[in-house]
């Protein structure tokens, strides 16, 4: 069988390149508008992501972690009970009113009461050991060294937090938060900052002894009661219930939504006229065939086989594009987020793009009327 | 000469109609074409004779009569039965080449030999039988772009030899060529109708055509004026073997 469609893809390559480009940068805008989504509602979950327990347990129902109330305190002990769990943590949070300089006014921040000991699980990713012992004095904080211009002091100055003085004992990065400033104390401080609210913790984390067991034992040690006080969930059910909360309560999900028909719309015009034009203009050579015995299915099969070679390159294209824009966004402190199922998501998407427009392009095909040669 | 029908037009009618004005171009027209034989539609352009060439080949419905072709009532068939009996009987040269600017000499031949389900050795051997006969082996390897014009019909004749079919139909085949290459052409034609005894039926205004053809008929205004026989034509100077 002499490949037609993939002979004629590589000597005539300049004409099948605007749709193959077409192609690419629509799965670049893809991969990079899901990538840049996910980064930024990843930081929701930083709380969870940043930290070293695999079990989380909360208030029933809690649909994103900022969303968190208090819990009984025995919960810890029915932990601490089960033979999997090595090591369990309260992890407090504070709802906080910041005042730093004049000029800034005030800033909502959340506050997060964790365990300063060296081993401490919650944000055991994100703060060193040494700089995690610091928060032991009364009063100290650690933020994310890119909120400092919104809190409008500098390490070792003071600001005013619920009325309290706090100091600033050091920064670290990846602690960004999502319509807030996250601003991590010890458990101790924290309890001082919870003026008249609920001194038991909103959450526990619990390390168990292995770690891939997360979700079989958060579904042993939750009480599957319809009267519980609490619930159990893996770390990463959690991470993905408040991504899951953030990404439609903001409207946000609906925008990649929108923008993904969007680029599925305007990557479907440019490559299916790229297609059409490269089939109008063998449209002679297609009609000769078709007068010598060859059915217009087999013709059909000749473009779709280049539409899908076109969506091949595409994806390729598209793959070393969006890695590259996607490194430059790392590089640059950009909240990037790339997940499996979103990589094939848009590669499902983009192949849908190459076939559709076959499929417009086998249309013109009708063309192909050998009569039409005598004429 | 054996005279074997190939072809039976018989009552052939066929307008055109382009806004509101009908142009009968062909009118009640009955002929039969020979195998063996290489018959040549001439006469002024606008006379019908592409239009006719496309209702005996199954290219074009007419709008009155019948095409019997080797046996088959032509325009009884559905389009799928249609396209297998030109897969399987009939071959095409167009004016132009209609090559495939990606493919070699070799691929434009086994293209269409491909759907009729012959295996990878007997397209390959009938490919290069083909080329052979056209005097293009040496060509092989090379694509359209760097085939001069009757080269490239060459080819094309190749293409349409190769299925080895009953019946060969020609558009113009020599317009687009200079006077050897037309010759040349002209013969590798001639020889198939003469040692494959093909059925060839050609539609041309080309003028030195004429003196080759075993028979001509002359069309005006969608008849056939003259049916002159020549029974032994002068083989051309030029052959290529």
């Amino acid at each position: 069988m002499v490949a037609l469609a993939r002979k004629t893809l590589v000597y005539e390559w300049r004409r099948y390149l605007p749709a193959s480009l077409a192609v690419a940068f629509s799965g670049m805008l893809l991969l990079v508008q899901l990538a840049l989504v996910f980064g930024i509602f990843d930081s929701a979950a930083v709380y969870i992501n940043a930290s070293r327990g695999q079990v989380w347990v909360g208030y029933p129902g809690t649909q994103s972690i900022d969303l968190g109330r208090s819990i009984p305190r025995d919960a810890q002990m029915r932990l601490l009970m089960n033979p999997q769990v090595a090591q369990v943590e309260p992890f407090q949070w504070v709802n906080g009113d910041w005042r730093g300089s004049r000029q800034l006014g005030s800033v909502s921040v959340f506050v997060s009461g964790i365990d300063p000991a060296p081993d401490g699980l919650v944000f055991a990713r994100a703060i060193p050991p040494a700089l995690r012992a610091r928060l032991e004095e009364p009063g100290a904080i650690i933020v994310d060294r890119a909120d400092l211009p919104k809190l409008g002091i500098q390490v070792g100055q003071s600001g005013i937090l619920n009325g309290q003085r706090v100091y600033l004992v050091g920064t670290t990065s990846g602690l960004r938060a999502l319509g807030g400033v996250n601003i991590v104390t010890s458990l101790a401080t924290a309890e001082q900052l919870n003026v008249g609210g609920d001194p038991r913790p909103a959450y526990y984390v619990a390390r168990l002894r292995d770690p891939a067991r997360a979700a079989v034992v958060a579904a042993q040690l939750d009480p599957h009661d319809r009267q519980r006080r609490y619930a159990v969930w893996s770390a990463s059910t959690l991470a993905a219930r408040t991504i899951h909360y953030w990404l439609f309560e903001t409207g946000a999900g609906l925008g990649v939504v929108f923008m993904s028909l969007v680029v599925f719309l305007v990557g479907t015009v440019i490559t299916s006229q790229t297609l059409m034009g490269a089939v109008a203009g063998s449209i002679s050579e297609y009609a000769t065939l078709n007068a010598l015995g060859a059915s217009h299915g087999a013709l059909s099969r000749v473009v779709m086989e280049q539409a899908g070679w076109v969506g091949v390159a595409g994806l390729l294209g598209g793959g070393v594009l969006s890695a590259m824009v996607l490194l430059l966004a790392h590089s640059q402190d950009v909240p990037v987020g790339i997940t499996v199922a979103g990589v094939t998501a848009c590669a499902v998407l983009v192949m849908g793009i190459t076939l559709f427009s076959g499929m417009l392009a086998v249309r013109t095909l009708r063309n192909a009327d050998p009569a039409r040669l005598l004429r | 000469m054996v005279e074997h029908v190939a072809i039976r037009g018989r009552g052939i009618g066929k307008s055109f109609t382009v806004g509101k004005v009908s142009t009968r171009v062909i009118d009640e027209l009955s002929v039969d074409v020979a195998s063996g034989e290489l018959t040549l539609l001439s006469g002024p352009s606008g006379c019908g004779k592409s239009t006719l060439l496309a209702i005996l080949s199954g290219l074009e419905r007419p709008d009155a009569g019948s095409v019997e072709a080797l046996g088959e009532q032509v325009w009884s068939l559905d389009r799928k039965a249609l396209q297998r009996f030109r897969l399987h009987h009939i071959g095409f040269v167009f004016q132009g080449f209609n090559l495939f600017p990606a493919l070699n000499s070799v691929e434009q031949v086994e293209l269409p030999l491909s759907y009729l389900g012959l295996g990878a050795e007997e397209t390959r051997r009938r490919a290069w039988a083909a080329l052979d006969e056209v005097g293009l082996a040496h060509r092989r390897h090379m694509r359209p772009a760097e085939l001069s014009g009757g080269e490239k019909q060459r080819v094309a004749i190749a293409r349409a030899l190769a299925k080895r079919p009953q019946l060969l139909f020609a558009d113009e085949p020599t317009s687009a060529l200079d006077s050897v290459s037309g010759q040349t052409v002209i013969d590798i034609l001639h020889r198939a109708a003469r040692v494959h005894g093909t059925m060839v039926l050609c539609a041309s205004h080309d003028p030195r055509l004429i003196a080759h053809a075993d028979r001509v008929l002359r069309m005006e205004d969608g008849r056939v004026l003259a049916d002159e026989h020549h029974p032994h034509p002068p083989m051309g100077a030029h052959t290529t073997s």
